[in-house]
């Protein structure tokens, strides 16, 4: 098994975020957001020595539950601080964003890291649309294009110009191109059907996140493979990434205690202004294609603030790593028996979780729970490949 | 646009040719499809330019002319048609099996051309790779990205099929000249190649061997059309090929409102 580790970067000194977006950053103090930022970038770092194979960075915009507006920055400084592990960008939001940069930045990246990017190609969360006044409904063919050109910046040998739907470029010849050759592997997320078939179509390693539950999860997986197949290729375990939320502690009491909590201020507090915007953007446009995906997209988002799903119903089927070490270990075993996954993304630094308390689980990660899962799914995986 | 259908006697025999539009001169050499007259690009080009559309000969049901059997021959024959019908150097557009004759042209006679764009050239396919499927199904997925975008009122089957075979009478059916590509290092004139990013018949390895082999050359890419990309993105063709026309290398630069900006470069020019 495959680790990566996803950490937002969360604005965490608030106690009310309200429901209004944008939200107001009157509630930013610049002193705590730079102890927040060395914290946080120390602890990314750690990461890595913790036994993480890659360190993840995200994008979101104008909110709390965020402060990576631009994760390449942060993508930039881990290069440089880490030696070994992958430096996961997940990504960049690219309907959102100038193609031509992204390739770029993230060329940047796999130079100043020796070759250790996973692209990450994102379509967002719907209240990034807002904040960067782009329509909602292009986001899919905005998707498409921003891909097929970076792709293009990477791979092109001669100066070239693009004539497209959404971009125009009469001249591009990117400086410095990325070490990985032809390509940095891709991540992109396989969460509806259109985003999947993009995905696979792309042979990039299909990220799902905010699963219902296994069926879900193994219907995702099934669908992507089954794109897969049409565009004439077979995903092993490790082209896919599972994302779970993680604690681990002393006694399953604490664990729990500590990541609803976290979770309940995740939600809650940092998320308030999110679902507002995410509101307006899935009922009032056409952001997702068919209303039977924006329906149950939305459904998704209940589930993420657990009005479908209870805590404990989460963790009873399976899509938490939540306990002692041990637990954790079953658990995780028990995610790669029932979808055959050979890469997880956890993410630990839930909402207002301690930073000491990130730092034991990374710790129990290294010193327990990887030493006995790291064998999962290898041989298949060797096998695939 | 209206255009009107000419001959001109020129020293090999006669050719027919459309003419239509107001502006500098520009010859159109067309594909193995034969001349398209409904084609958007062109129509549009024509609100800017006297286009002259010379039909090749044994194309769309013109008889072949003695003596005229090669790409060689292809180019004399229009280098021929633009000092007699032309009257002097104009730019060049050749699409697909016309780019490969433009090509040549611009060796041959580069004096005679101002600026040149190359729309999926043909003949400078790469040893190995596919060629035209026989399977009609297949053809038209190598040929559009959209085939709803075909125009019902298309020429004959019959025709296709013969303008198809016609092209043979020019070339010996391999994927790349080699002669012409040991010569394209010669090209002086400015050239515009474009390759649609879905081209199904012309693989990239072409357009970026043009780009690396013609000195004073730019290659762009459009997006979401194949290798009939008139068709699939007549816009896109459209706006590109007149801003290179009009603007020469000025052409890389974003003018901001395109109106504007094609005054400006009138004003100056």
């Amino acid at each position: 098994m495959r680790y990566s580790y996803t950490h937002h970067m969360p604005y965490t000194d608030i106690d009310r975020a309200g429901q209004d977006w944008p939200v107001p950053n009157k509630q930013f103090d610049p002193q705590k957001g730079v102890k927040m930022f060395k914290a946080y970038i120390k602890d990314k770092i750690y990461a890595e020595q913790a036994g993480f194979d890659w360190i993840g960075c995200n994008e979101h915009h104008m909110s709390p539950y965020g402060l990576m507006p631009n994760p390449n920055l942060v993508g930039a400084v881990l290069a440089h601080q880490t030696t070994k592990a992958g430096i996961l960008q997940s990504g960049n939001i690219l309907p959102i964003a100038n193609p031509i940069r992204v390739a770029e930045e993230y060329a940047m990246i796999d130079v100043l890291s020796g070759g250790r990017l996973i692209a990450g190609f994102m379509r967002g969360i719907p209240h990034e649309y807002i904040a960067y006044n782009e329509p909602p409904s292009e986001s899919y063919s905005r998707m498409n294009e921003a891909v097929e050109l970076i792709k293009k910046c990477w791979t092109e040998t001669e100066p070239f110009g693009w004539e497209g739907e959404h971009y125009q470029f009469r001249a591009v010849s990117i400086w410095p191109k990325p070490v990985q050759q032809p390509l940095p592997p891709i991540l992109m997320s396989a969460a509806s059907e259109q985003s999947a078939k993009l995905a696979a179509k792309h042979r990039a390693i299909a990220g799902l996140l905010a699963l219902s539950d296994m069926d879900d999860g193994r219907r995702s997986m099934e669908r992507y493979r089954t794109f897969a197949r049409e565009y004439g290729w077979e995903p092993g375990p490790l082209d896919f990434t599972v994302g779970l939320n993680c604690c681990i502690a002393p006694t399953k009491d604490e664990a729990i205690k500590i990541l609803k909590s976290g979770q309940e201020y995740f939600f809650g507090v940092l998320g308030g202004g999110i679902r507002t915007a995410q509101k307006l953007v899935v009922q009032k446009t056409r952001y997702y294609q068919d209303q039977k995906t924006a329906k149950e997209q939305a459904k998704k988002f209940v589930n993420m603030r657990m009005g479908g799903l209870s805590f404990e119903e989460k963790m009873e089927c399976g899509l938490m790593i939540c306990g002692t070490p041990d637990m954790a270990i079953e658990q995780i075993h028990t995610v790669h028996k029932e979808l055959g996954n050979a890469r997880i993304g956890l993410s630990i630094k839930i909402g207002n979780v301690l930073d000491e308390h990130v730092t034991r689980t990374l710790d129990y990660l290294r010193d327990e729970v990887f030493p006995a899962t790291r064998h999962l799914g290898e041989e298949e995986a060797q096998a695939a490949q | 646009m209206t255009f009107q259908e000419k001959e001109a006697k020129l020293s090999a025999g006669a050719v027919k040719y459309f003419v239509g539009g107001d502006g500098p001169p520009v010859l159109y050499l067309h594909s193995g499809g034969g001349v398209r007259l409904a084609s958007k690009p062109i129509n549009d080009w024509a609100e800017s330019f006297k286009i002259f559309m010379p039909v090749t000969p044994g194309f769309d049901g013109t008889p072949f002319l003695d003596g005229v059997d090669s790409m060689q021959g292809l180019a004399d024959l229009a280098g021929e048609f633009i000092d007699t019908v032309i009257g002097g150097p104009c730019d060049v557009i050749g699409y697909s099996f016309g780019g490969w004759t433009a090509a040549w042209l611009a060796v041959l006679h580069g004096g005679k051309i101002g600026q040149m764009v190359l729309e999926g050239p043909a003949g400078f396919r790469p040893d190995g790779a596919v060629g035209l499927a026989s399977d009609p199904a297949e053809f038209v997925k190598q040929m559009y990205a959209h085939p709803e975008k075909i125009p019902e009122d298309g020429k004959p089957e019959e025709t296709v099929a013969h303008n198809r075979k016609a092209m043979g009478h020019y070339h010996d059916a391999s994927p790349m000249d080699k002669a012409l590509v040991a010569r394209l290092g010669e090209i002086e004139t400015l050239t515009l190649i474009l390759h649609g990013t879905e081209d199904g018949a012309i693989p990239e390895e072409s357009p970026r061997l043009l780009k690396s082999l013609i000195p004073r050359s730019f290659l762009v890419y459009v997006y979401d059309a194949a290798h009939v990309m008139e068709i699939d993105q007549p816009e896109r063709v459209s706006l590109l090929v007149r801003d290179f026309l009009t603007r020469a290398e000025g052409f890389l630069v974003n003018w901001g409102d395109e109106a504007a900006g094609l005054d400006a470069a009138a004003a100056t020019a």
